[in-house]
């Protein structure tokens, strides 16, 4: 091998318009690549974008895939498939009389996704095109009511029928979603022997999902969207991720490609709930930083995500991140668990206006995204954004954006915020540029501050973690003031979220509802009974993940199990989610100990004055997860050098507009930097990807991981 | 009415009592400067210049968006706290700061309609002296619900919490909620049943409810025996507690930050700010000018078991909305000319008024995170004393005060658009929205053998009025609220001792144009395992409340479909044909599959009545009033709402005109040249049906004066005349009436 890097860990991040590459040695040293998305074959953006990372370590695709241990992919042509409705023809059954749900769509997803100014503005709603049209929805009588009782029996005659009609209308796959199925599933079942043996009489082979069987918890429409979802765009997806599979291996790959959930673990491609991998990049950056942390010793983690478009927000306590049931995306609800991540549209690349009857300054809610801005004439775009701000200002050097890929025009940039900005606002130009950033970072701040006041704490109590190519360039101003307990911006910000991918664990994450009572006063024996509910649900939950794992040639005995129970107090809607460490839950005592687990977790993310214990509690779900452990990301580690830089690190001086006056700052390349070096501000550390942005009065000291640490305070 | 302000406090209490003002002045005292300084300078606060934004405009929206933050905050976080439906799933709540005199600085997300109503409440206790008696202190908590006082309906409840910085009180935290069951004298939150006051259910009249940020326990044991589901009440007030403590976190940080100073300057800036915005915008969106446009709705209770004589009659209402737009930006609403305050509960005090005129404002001219009560002080108002639009009277009930202003505040959708119109700006024209209607509504046993109260919230998704370059949007909005949510089915039988039948598209609800209303839908349940129930119907009927727009036609009006005893539980076992919609009730599924007693009548408003396990509820909501002559709908468009169930074929050929044939497939093809040749022929039809106008006025008049209109109209009619002396010259004029004119009322 020609190369002195033996590559163990590819991370492929298949974005709208780039793939990104993440491959790490064994050392931890990391090379990041990037190619054009080929969505007709997502195979060949794979490749090309492998191959353009391991350039910088001189070798081939060829050379370097032997000896990768682990391969992760994250995409987006589910969700694509899913915005464009360019799936399979489905056909769905539902209890008679609910055939209209994909075009009811609850009324909610008519303004789902939009800013709040436009969610307020009634006349802009509009309902989605149906996932599946209404002729292809049929009705069954039937009913299973709220306690699992049939309260009508299933009309074994109009099942059969509704099969024989999907099918002479060509449908290739059919859902079934009957309400209260999570309940009692005997008829969906019922439904899908029923189905199996028309299938087999017609000589079909399309396949039959029932939502028992799939996502079994509470929520109608949810519940249909998810299982909808999976027969019309993941299954199709699969057909891509198996091809993208084969040619690694034919690449002379030795591991089974696995796929990001939005659970936070990756699962096997021939996993049989795909839907789950729908979002998956995004969160990679949260996987990385709750790995980052517990390598280095943090337990509460703040993660910041600027890119060009949003500001991603999520918050990490007590070393776990939280997981929403019921998230939506792509204007569609889903059953499935997400990684909690608040997106807020507010980026590098939003507009900035001044509002002509107000006077008022507005950023975003759209923005230019990867055009930048009026200071690229290139991108064709005649609105002011942050980026053009940050030109302006000097923080960004006009002549080495993305390494000096595209130049920037900073007389453009003056000439628009002078124009649009300062004019109409009546002050100067950098004052102008310098207040709207401010805003721009006391927006983001105030984010950041109500998600971690809303958990009862304190900045005090949290480490910010800022990543994305813009996140470096804004931390200090959204640090500052803030008394974080630390500030921490890798040196791979840029690529975080791929990295972050490759930090996760292989791990299936099933929940199943279960709504049992918990009265206040209940008996000993009652909990008993309570208890083997709970370990029956989990029994089954055991069973599928075994099943999964075992498609990836895993044994029962290499899995660890864990039990995580979600309840509320009786009568409330928003359950939580305590997390034990059982594998099974034993006993009483430990229904007692989850539910002081929860009274705790209440009192933290509400208010103690809040905490109903009186009213009962309720257990809405129980979630089991099963981990194997894989190969992750080595962290890097090097020798620590002194204070000092580099000279060669140094690229001189230059003027910057800071909150109303002009200061020299001194400029330093990323790259030639040594752990152990500090910097102190007003300073500018650009590297190809990203500059990180050190105000006056602060400093960034580079530890032995490649990580900065921006402390309040510490000159050299 | 309720009393308008005690005399001044003498006795024990205030003795050692300092006040909580600012300088040394009284709450009251600071009102009352205020109240001179904006009237004398036409500035609010007499804050002529807007110093702090014109000379560091950077940090006056710092300042902002740290205020806001810290609502939206609360409002996020306090929401997880609430246990109710509609609290959780659909979102009514809605948190605000005000100054120490009671106007709103900013507001949460949420339900807009407080940017007035919980200020009118501050200012109820600030004048009666609560400084003094019972004492206004860090720490403190007041609540209140009377819409008299301040507030829309007697079910939104509020909390306030004043905030302190050293000795002064420096601003107010408010929070509302939409709770479960008020008490009142027949279950659910928009009570139809009570007819005066005394009834309307759990009465909190700016109470103070704790101190030192705890509540008092005979408070919340008066609240656990007042209403139906004190569990849900509980963790309500809970929510809005901890919602206004955040809001007060967030202030105290943001004066630690920007220094007290600042922040004084701030608030009244912010209001004088938003009151200027608003004027801008009423300049960019409309031409000066009178816009009239009324809207009637019926409520029958005539023969109502349940009421008493005087209160089980039919009636209707009258909104003459008024908007007058002058040449420098005002905004004056006038409903001179509304009829009398009655024995229902759909009476409106000043606060619910403002209410509706600020949900509507915020989805239309001002959708935006900035508004607060200086968009308030930019408008005027004329709600007439003694009509059902200011109803102060002691006694009047106001639980279900929506049922007025929903059909009522049509009117002012219709006015703006006409006005955004002629300015051009063709897609902000909505017509009428749809009425939020039916309300399902009762109260018993739930199907776990405990008590409740129950109110659907899929109401929060009706028909949006048709747009000017679209059809309305579909099951989408309501009203009070544009993010609609009609919830899982699954989880409101969780919480309903309801089976669901049925929910789907609901055809010809929509309004009828060249682009149609958006259209309702349909829900069919049997009630379910319970062993003691009531419900009721809360809807219109007997008129159009959605009207049209621009030749557009109004959307559907109510009926009500139940069915009691009926041979449910044996069609089920027998698998026999059960109904789950009801598309076109002159071919009714509900008769067809159903035998018993079918309530199937235009008695949509009803005293609860008792239903049973198996029995068959039937909630249809409404859709939006249309835009434009039918005559003028595209074909394809006809087509999609054939095929998509959103038209009853016969009203395709006799509304739009169209030839359409049904495929074996089941899909409708419309004829577009069999379709323009029928439309000729119903022109011409119309052509020979016209008469001059005047021939048309002097019939018309002839009915007038023989009094051959419903009884209904009559008597709301001569309400009308005789409260209004503009109503009753411009009517009488009109008409050529004489002087002396009266109705005649009684017959039918």
């Amino acid at each position: 091998m020609s190369s002195r890097h033996a590559p163990r860990i590819l991370a492929i991040d298949a974005g709208g318009t780039m793939t990104d590459t993440f491959v790490i040695d064994e050392k931890g040293a990391f090379v990041v690549g990037k190619a054009q998305t080929t969505p007709d074959d997502e195979a060949q953006g794979f490749l090309s974008s492998s191959r353009d990372a391991l350039s910088y370590w001189d070798t081939t695709v060829e050379e370097a895939f032997p000896s990768l241990v682990t391969g992760i992919y994250s995409g987006t042509s589910m969700l694509n498939r899913l915005l464009e409705r360019k799936g399979r023809k489905v056909g769905v059954i539902v209890s008679k009389g609910m055939e209209d749900y994909f075009r009811l769509e609850r009324g909610v997803q008519s303004y789902l996704g939009y800013s709040y100014s436009d969610r307020l503005h009634v006349c802009t709603h509009q309902h989605n095109e149906p996932l599946v049209p209404r002729h292809l929805v049929r009705g069954v009588p039937e009913r299973i009511d709220v306690f699992g009782d049939a309260a009508i029996p299933l009309d074994e005659e109009a099942a059969a029928r509704a099969v024989e009609e999907l099918l002479d209308l060509g449908v290739e796959a059919i859902c079934v979603n009957f309400l209260f199925s999570y309940r009692n599933p005997a008829h969906e079942l019922q439904m899908k022997d029923i189905a199996e043996e028309v299938l087999e009489r017609k000589g079909s082979e399309v396949p039959v999902t029932i939502s028992s069987d799939h996502y079994s918890v509470r929520g109608d429409f949810p519940r249909l969207n998810t299982l909808t979802v999976e027969a019309f765009a993941a299954e199709p997806s699969r057909v891509h991720l198996r091809s993208i599979d084969s040619m690694v291996k034919e690449h002379g790959a030795h591991f089974d490609l696995r796929i990001m959930a939005s659970h936070g673990g990756t699962i096997s491609i021939e996993s049989r709930e795909l839907a789950r991998t729908l979002v998956s990049g995004p969160i990679g950056g949260v996987i990385g930083a709750k790995w980052l942390c517990d390598h280095i010793g943090v337990e509460n983690v703040f993660c910041t995500d600027i890119g060009g478009t949003s500001f991603d927000l999520a918050i990490i306590t007590g070393g776990e991140y939280d997981v929403k049931t019921y998230p939506d995306m792509a204007r569609t609800l889903f059953a499935i668990p997400l990684v909690e991540m608040d997106s807020v549209g507010e980026g590098t690349g939003s507009f900035v206006r001044i509002n002509p009857t107000s006077c008022r300054i507005e950023i975003g809610p759209d923005s230019a995204g990867y055009r930048i801005g009026t200071s690229w004439p290139q991108g064709n775009i005649d609105t002011v954004t942050i980026n053009d701000c940050d030109v302006v200002l000097g923080l960004i050097n006009p002549d080495y954006f993305l390494g000096g890929d595209i130049t920037l025009d900073r007389e453009e940039a003056l000439k628009s915020v002078q124009d649009q900005v300062a004019a109409p606002l009546g002050i100067d130009v950098y004052r102008a540029a310098s207040g709207v950033v401010e805003l721009f970072e006391d927006g983001l701040k105030n984010n950041v501050l109500s998600r971690i006041m809303g958990k009862g704490y304190a900045p005090v109590n949290y480490t910010l973690l800022s990543y994305g190519g813009g996140g470096p360039l804004h931390v200090g101003g959204i640090a500052e003031g803030m008394g974080f307990e630390r500030v921490l911006v890798p040196a791979w910000a840029a690529g975080f979220s791929a990295f972050g991918c490759s930090c996760s664990e292989f791990e299936y994450r099933f929940n199943a509802s279960l709504d049992l009572p918990v009265a206040p006063d209940i008996s000993q024996d009652e909990k008993e009974g309570l208890v083997e509910m709970v370990n029956g649900q989990c029994a089954f939950l055991r069973e599928k993940i075994v099943e999964e794992f075992s498609k990836s040639g895993v044994d029962e005995g290499e899995i660890v199990f864990r039990i995580f129970v979600r309840m509320q107090y009786m009568g409330q809607l928003r359950d939580l989610e305590v997390r034990t460490g059982f594998e099974w839950l034993d006993g009483p005592e430990s229904l007692d100990e989850v539910i002081r687990d929860f009274e705790d977790l209440y009192a933290k993310v509400y208010a103690l004055s809040a905490r109903s214990p009186e009213l009962g509690h309720l257990i809405t779900q129980v979630v089991l997860s099963g981990t194997v452990e894989v190969e992750k990301p080595a962290l890097p580690l090097e020798e620590l050098y002194g204070d000092g830089p580099p000279t060669d690190a140094s690229k001189g001086q230059r003027d910057v507009y800071w909150r109303g006056d002009w200061l020299k700052a001194g400029i330093w390349e990323m790259d030639r930097l040594k752990p152990g070096n500090r910097i102190a501000g007003l300073s500018i550390v650009e590297s190809p990807a990203t500059t990180l942005v050190i105000p006056p009065g602060w400093s960034a000291y580079l530890d032995e991981h490649w990580i900065f640490h921006l402390e309040p305070g510490k000159g050299v | 009415m309720v009393s308008d302000f005690l005399p001044k406090c003498t006795g024990p209490l205030e003795a050692g009592y300092e006040p909580a003002g600012w300088d040394g002045a009284t709450l009251r005292e600071m009102l009352e400067a205020s109240e001179k300084l904006t009237e004398e300078t036409g500035c609010y606060y007499g804050v002529s210049e807007l110093a702090l934004k014109e000379t560091d405009p950077i940090r006056y929206e710092k300042i902002f968006s740290k205020l806001r933050g810290g609502l939206v905050n609360a409002r996020e976080t306090a929401m997880n706290v609430s246990a109710s439906p509609i609290v959780q799933e659909i979102g009514e709540l809605c948190f605000a700061l005000y100054t120490p005199e009671g106007d709103s600085v900013a507001l949460s997300t949420g339900i807009i309609v407080h940017v007035h109503t919980m200020s009118d409440a501050i200012k109820f206790m600030v004048r009666n002296d609560y400084e003094i008696n019972p004492r206004i202190r860090r720490g403190d908590i007041f609540s209140n619900n009377i819409p008299k006082i301040g507030d829309v309906h007697n079910a939104d409840v509020q909390t306030f919490v004043p905030i302190f910085w050293e000795d002064e009180l420096v601003g107010w935290a408010g929070g509302v909620t939409h709770v479960t069951d008020i008490g009142a004298s027949t279950p659910g939150n928009v009570p139809v049943g009570p007819i005066t006051s005394y009834e309307d259910g759990l009465d909190l009249t700016a109470n103070k409810i704790g101190e030192c940020d705890t509540v008092f326990r005979d408070h919340e044991i008066r609240c656990e025996l007042g209403v139906r589901t004190p569990m849900f009440w509980k963790l309500d007030e809970r929510c809005r507690i901890a919602g206004c403590h955040m809001v007060r976190d967030a202030v105290e940080r943001t004066i630690r930050e920007e220094g007290i100073e600042t922040y004084k300057q701030f608030i009244r800036e912010a209001i004088e700010d938003g009151r200027r915005t608003f004027i801008q915008r009423v300049k960019e969106l409309l031409i000066p000018g009178r816009y009239f446009a009324p809207t009637f709705n019926m409520l029958l209770f005539a023969g109502e078991r349940g009421l008493p004589e005087y209160a089980a009659v039919d009636t209707m209402s009258q909104a003459p909305v008024e908007m007058v737009i002058g040449p420098a930006g005002e905004f004056h609403i006038s409903f001179d000319g509304a009829n009398r305050w009655g024995y229902h509960s759909f009476n409106c005090p000043p606060s619910a008024m403002q209410g509706a005129i600020w949900v509507l404002l915020t989805q239309t001219m001002i959708p935006n995170d900035k508004v607060n009560d200086g968009a308030y002080f930019a408008t005027s108002s004329n709600f007439p004393p003694y009509t059902i639009s200011n109803a102060t009277a002691k006694e009047a009930a106001t639980g279900a005060a929506w049922g007025y202003l929903i059909p009522a505040f049509t009117g002012l959708i219709r006015n703006i658009s006409r006005g955004v119109f002629a300015r051009g700006y063709v897609e902000e024209v909505l017509s009428s929205y749809a009425m939020t209607m039916n309300a399902l509504q009762g109260g018993g046993k739930d199907q776990y053998g405990n008590d409740t109260g129950l109110l659907s919230f899929e109401l929060s998704c009706v028909g949006g009025g048709a747009r000017g370059i679209a059809d309305g949007l579909d099951y989408g909005a309501a009203m009070w609220n544009p993010e609609g949510d009609m919830g899982d089915c699954e989880v409101w039988e969780l919480i309903m001792p309801l089976l669901y039948l049925g929910r789907g598209v609901k055809p010809s609800t929509a309004g009828p144009g060249k682009y149609r209303g958006g259209s309702g839908f349909q829900s069919v349940y049997a009630i379910w395992k319970t062993v003691d129930l009531v419900m009721q119907n809360a809807g219109d009927s007997g008129c159009f409340p959605s009207p049209g727009i621009f030749g557009g036609y109004p959307s559907a009006s109510g009926y009500r479909h139940n069915v009691l005893g009926t041979d449910l539980l044996d069609r089920f076992r027998k698998h026999r044909a059960y109904p789950s919609r009801e598309d076109d009730p002159a071919d009714s599924e509900i008769t067809a599959c159903c035998d018993g007693e079918h309530l199937f009548d235009r008695r949509t408003m009803n005293y609860p009545y008792r239903m049973k396990h198996g029995d068959i509820y039937y909630s249809w909501y409404r859709g939006g009033g249309g835009l434009g002559d039918p005559l003028e709908r595209e074909p394809d468009r006809i087509e999609a709402d054939l095929d998509g169930d959103y038209l009853l074929p016969r009203y395709a050929a006799s509304v739009y005109g169209a030839v359409a044939e049904c495929d074996p497939e089941g899909f409708w093809r419309v004829d577009p040249d069999a379709t323009a040749r029928r439309r000729r022929e119903i022109r011409e039809m119309r052509a020979r049906r016209a008469v001059p106008v005047s021939e048309y006025l002097a019939s018309e008049k002839a009915r007038v004066l023989e009094g051959r209109i419903a009884k209904e109209t009559r008597r709301m009619y001569n309400e009308s005349l005789e409260l209004s002396t503009w109503w009753r010259e411009w009517f009488l004029e009109f008409w050529g009436l004489p002087d002396d004119f009266r109705f005649e009322e009684g017959g039918e």
